[in-house]
């Protein structure tokens, strides 16, 4: 009975993805498009004609960079998840005095400019010698992430039952022990969450990556473009190859993460 | 049972303004020093982050703002003080009327669309099926591609002459739109493509959001006879309001900021016709052969104080709901 | 901050922004006081050393020629060379940056039109100062990088734009292209190939710097002076643009676009005419059709001046003056008559020389059209201009963008352009 049913759906989920996606397939047919057919009119909704120029560029200059970018996203998320996290709970759960003006800044931080944050960071970086890596890159790419962090976690920790923290404080827990064995494995949808995003803004990062390691001997595949991006011409082909290869890892593992976003983490919690 | 009953009723804290009590009653309750002592343990880390990161560009900003910059003084780092002229300059300016609206269009319509759209596919996909986890994840692939790529890609598929939609148009015998290139139509062009963009990060959280609610008040809601509809708007909705909340208000803050999307596909063009705060902004500080740090650091900071203006309201409804 | 007040916690936002504002006063007040120059972050100033050198050749990496000759100049200079590269857009900004905290460069590669910016920044040494030689440099090119009678810097080489041409397209169309010698018999030839059913011509519009290179040739050779942008001529300009556009002679993209988007809607073969510059010389020969160039025609006929592109070496102001000998000699050596050529046929410019020019046209006859175009060119800058150039190119821009786009009439575009400028 409800077979069928899902089948269904399965099939307007891959319609809507495919909606969602149609810029992306655009991006990949414009990877293997030969330079005179860029600008066809009409354009040709298959690669026709195709080139793996753009390709052969990428997999002979790029590889190298894709390293780097993981190392950067996943330190990224590290990074955010530790400063965040605990403020989150703190946040949510211990009700400290000032704790809304503190909610208040994160939110005027992101909304500072990035290009002003990137000047900012160029200035400390200089003086402090952390200029062109990767640690530095990590720390400037966590503030994009970090102020959304706290403020995500926070909504979805506020709404852990009261009766779990008094179980556990009954139970004699303190409030370390409460934050990790407690709420920490009940918030993990939310922790996903955050750790995706973070990882996604700093694997497309190219204002920091730009201004903050162009000379660094280990850059993020961002900076790959840069190849591509002459002083009068851009190569359009190699640029959309670079964005296709360096998505390919990337989608990997957002399918894996997105599997360990389930259902029913708090209710089950509760029932225990 | 009675657990289950309860939970409708159990309004989490909001995000902002963690001060709000969650329970009934404990608003006057006098803490003791210890614990306050455990949560500013607890958030010791993000205020030394805060401090050390964002102070700087924060002050940078504010200063750019208050003096008289030029290129010259901008290196030499003597610009004279000059208090809120710059602001009085980028408001009489005939740039602010249009950039106003342009803004208010954008962030409203962006908004709107992108969290109801957000709202409608994580509803759609909270009943696993087959797949479903996959092409959740595949949602979020336009995030990875570096904005330089995705907003390319559409200023390429909106091309009036060769761009594939005026080719799709053309099938069914509509007449080409220029849509990046004519003053009726690049901000609407560049609205959409923000909403593609955003509709990835409503989706998620809302998803997660859903995913926190427990079955067992859908049970309830089910055993109580609800239908859909019903359980929908006196069940999901309101236990999904602060998730709801702090998306909206997050979405507030990232439209607003955006400038990438619309610079690289209209540059603000043509004329102005897609110009919102902060490309100007950026066109102001970065985007000519001589700077204008002074006019387009005013300009951000006016943003800045809009974000501030929302979360003051958000706040004050969060803080009305909590108290009712 | 008057809707924070009313709030409760107000004082306390009050408070911790206080706070932070008082410890980024700090933080700024290290970074500026804190003399960290270049010296000090990459070798020792005397002869031996790192040299830093800044260009906007991102796409050239450790092995091409360009960096090769960075390499083999530093070594003959007795010095590591350590070079960055960064968009060219990127640049202007990197390089104020860098100056403001007292990291500037060695020696800096950077677009013309910038070096009066950065000049009047103070970032960049007079050549009084540096003693590099430019005697042998051709005056029209030299004008891009002086003002107020100072020189700072040398060109690497030079490029300019032209009128690429498709032989069969014009041929189908039964166009003479010896005939096209002004602006009247240039829309004749678009007319005669828009009935033919192939399209017209096509350029860059779009609202940024490259907007206004590609209008200046117009501009220019409609006789119009930037200095009033509203003339009957200047206006004109625009109205042949917008009027090719009305009849369908351009296609409505150029508004938005770039160089290179116009280059490749010329690439797909449709095109009679493409206004493009000496860097699609290597592309044009990829296209697989015929292609001819001639120099875009003034208004009555003869040959419009173009602006001119390309880079100039400068050497910026370091702390330690005695590092601009070394300087000097990398930047000497890098513009020198043999590696000159290596560079310019490695971007595929054109030489700031007359030397170096008769051997480029020696060893590929078709530069010459393209020297020609190089020594009728003219700096954006010049006329005396200096800065005030950026401040008359936005509004043109902007007003060629508000006519073609039909926001304003092309009189009333330039009549507002000329306001925004007084």
């Amino acid at each position: 009975m409800t077979a069928p049913r899902r089948w269904w759906k399965t099939l307007i989920g891959m319609a809507l993805t495919g909606v969602m996606l149609f810029p992306v397939y655009w991006m990949i047919n414009v990877s293997f498009t030969r330079d005179r057919d860029m600008r066809k009119s009409p354009p040709s909704w298959f690669p026709v004609d195709g080139t793996l120029e753009g390709y052969r560029a990428v997999l002979d200059q790029q590889l190298p960079y894709l390293g780097a970018s993981l190392v950067v996203g996943l330190g990224t998320v590290a990074l955010t998840l530790a400063v965040a996290a605990p403020a989150a709970y703190s946040l949510a759960k211990l009700r400290p005095r000032g704790g809304g003006a503190l909610s208040f800044l994160l939110l005027i931080a992101q909304m500072i400019p990035g290009i002003i944050m990137a000047m900012g960071f160029y200035a400390m970086y200089l003086n402090l010698g952390v200029l062109n890596t990767l640690p530095g890159l990590i720390v400037a790419d966590s503030t994009l992430a970090v102020p959304f962090a706290v403020l995500i976690l926070t909504a979805f920790m506020s709404g852990i039952p009261q009766e779990l923290l008094h179980a556990a404080r009954v139970d004699g827990a303190g409030a370390l022990r409460t934050f990790w064995s407690i709420i920490m494995p009940v918030s993990r949808n939310a922790i996903i969450t955050v750790s995706l995003f973070a990882f996604l803004w700093a694997w497309s990062d190219f204002i920091f990556a730009s201004t903050l390691d162009s000379g660094g001997d280990h850059q993020p595949i961002t900076l790959g473009i840069y190849h591509y991006i002459g002083n009068n011409n851009q190569q359009w082909n190699a640029i959309m190859a670079t964005a296709v290869v360096a998505s390919i890892p990337a989608t990997v593992l957002l399918v894996i993460a997105q599997r360990y976003v389930t259902a029913g983490v708090t209710a089950g919690a509760v029932k225990d | 049972m009675s657990r289950i009953a309860q939970a409708p009723n159990r309004r989490p804290a909001p995000a902002i303004g963690g001060s709000v009590p969650t329970g009934r009653g404990h608003r006057k309750v006098w803490r003791p020093r210890a614990e306050q002592l455990t949560a500013w343990a607890f958030l010791l880390p993000i205020v030394v982050y805060l401090v050390v990161f964002y102070a700087y560009p924060l002050y940078r900003n504010l200063e750019l703002s208050l003096r008289d910059y030029t290129v010259r003084s901008f290196v030499q780092g003597d610009a004279p003080f000059i208090g809120f002229d710059n602001y009085a300059k980028v408001i009489n300016d005939a740039t602010f009327g249009p950039a106003l609206w342009h803004t208010v269009v954008f962030t409203v319509v962006s908004l709107v669309f992108q969290f109801g759209i957000g709202l409608a596919l994580a509803l759609f996909f909270v009943r696993n099926f087959r797949l479903s986890a996959t092409l959740r994840a595949l949602f979020l692939v336009p995030w990875l591609l570096p904005l330089i790529v995705s907003s390319s890609t559409w200023a390429w598929m909106l091309n009036s002459d060769s761009g594939v939609v005026n080719a799709v148009l053309g099938m069914v015998g509509v007449d080409p739109v220029n849509w990046l290139t004519s003053p009726d139509w690049a901000l609407w062009s560049v609205t959409v493509a923000n909403i593609w963009i955003g509709v990835p990060f409503n989706l998620v959280v809302l998803y997660s959001g859903l995913q926190a609610i427990s079955p067992a008040v859908y049970e309830a809601a089910a055993l109580d006879g609800a239908s859909g509809w019903q359980r929908f708007w006196s069940v999901t909705f309101p236990l999904l309001r602060p998730v709801s909340a702090i998306t909206l208000l997050l979405g507030l803050v990232y439209t607003l900021k955006v400038f990438d999307i619309i610079w690289i596909m209209t540059r603000g063009g043509p004329s102005g016709a897609s110009t919102t705060f902060a490309t100007w902004s950026y066109r102001l500080g970065f985007g000519n052969l001589v700077p204008s740090f002074g006019p387009g650091a005013a300009v951000g900071n006016l943003l800045i104080v809009t974000a501030l203006v929302f979360g003051l309201l958000y706040i004050r409804v969060q803080r009305r709901q909590a108290l009712a | 901050m008057t809707a924070a007040r009313s709030s409760g916690w107000s004082r306390r936002t009050l408070g911790v922004g206080l706070a932070v504002v008082a410890a980024a006063g700090c933080l700024a007040g290290c970074s500026t006081t804190t003399p960290e120059n270049g010296t000090a972050a990459t070798g020792q100033p005397s002869a031996g050393g790192t040299y830093t050198i800044w260009d906007p050749y991102p796409q050239y990496d450790k092995t091409s020629e360009w960096v090769k000759l960075l390499e083999s100049c530093g070594s003959q200079a007795g010095v590591t060379v350590e070079r960055t590269a960064f968009d060219t857009s990127d640049l202007t900004n990197k390089a104020l940056l860098a100056a403001q905290q007292g990291n500037a460069p060695d020696v800096i590669v950077i677009d013309n039109p910038v070096i009066s910016t950065l000049a009047e920044a103070g970032v960049l040494t007079t050549t009084e100062e540096n003693k590099l030689d430019i005697s042998a440099i051709s005056p029209n090119l030299i004008a891009a990088g002086q003002s107020g009678g100072k020189t700072y810097g040398v060109p690497i080489g030079a490029n300019t734009l032209a009128l690429y041409y498709n032989k069969a397209v014009l041929d189908e169309a039964g166009v003479d292209i010896a005939s096209v010698k002004d602006w009247v018999s240039l829309t004749a030839a678009l007319e005669k190939v828009k009935a033919a059913g192939e399209k017209g011509i096509t350029f860059s519009a779009i609202g940024t710097e490259e907007g206004s290179f590609q209008f200046l040739p117009w501009f220019w050779g409609s006789g119009a002076q930037l200095t009033k942008l509203d003339s009957a001529e200047g206006v004109s300009a625009v109205t042949l643009w917008t009027d090719w556009l009305k009849k369908g002679y351009a296609p409505n993209s150029v508004i938005n676009n770039t160089q290179t988007t116009s280059w490749q809607e010329f690439a797909s073969g449709d095109y009679a005419f493409a206004e493009n510059g000496t860097w699609q010389l290597a592309n044009a020969k990829q296209a697989g059709f015929e292609y001819g160039i001639i120099p875009i025609p003034g208004k009555a006929g003869g040959t419009a001046a173009a602006p001119t592109g390309g880079e100039f070496v400068s050497i910026p102001v370091q702390q330690d003056a005695a590092r601009y000998a070394t300087s000097q000699r990398l930047v000497t050596c890098l513009t020198s008559t043999d590696n000159s050529f290596t560079t310019v046929s490695t971007l595929s410019y054109i030489a700031p020389t007359e030397q170096v020019q008769a051997r480029q046209i020696t060893e590929n006859p078709e530069l010459e059209v393209w020297v020609a175009a190089v020594k009728a060119a003219k700096g954006r800058t010049s006329d005396d201009l200096g800065t005030k150039y950026p401040k008359i190119s936005e509004p043109m821009w902007g007003a060629v963008q508000a006519a073609l786009s039909g926001a304003k009439s092309p009189q009333q575009a330039m009549t507002d352009a000329q306001t925004a400028i007084q």
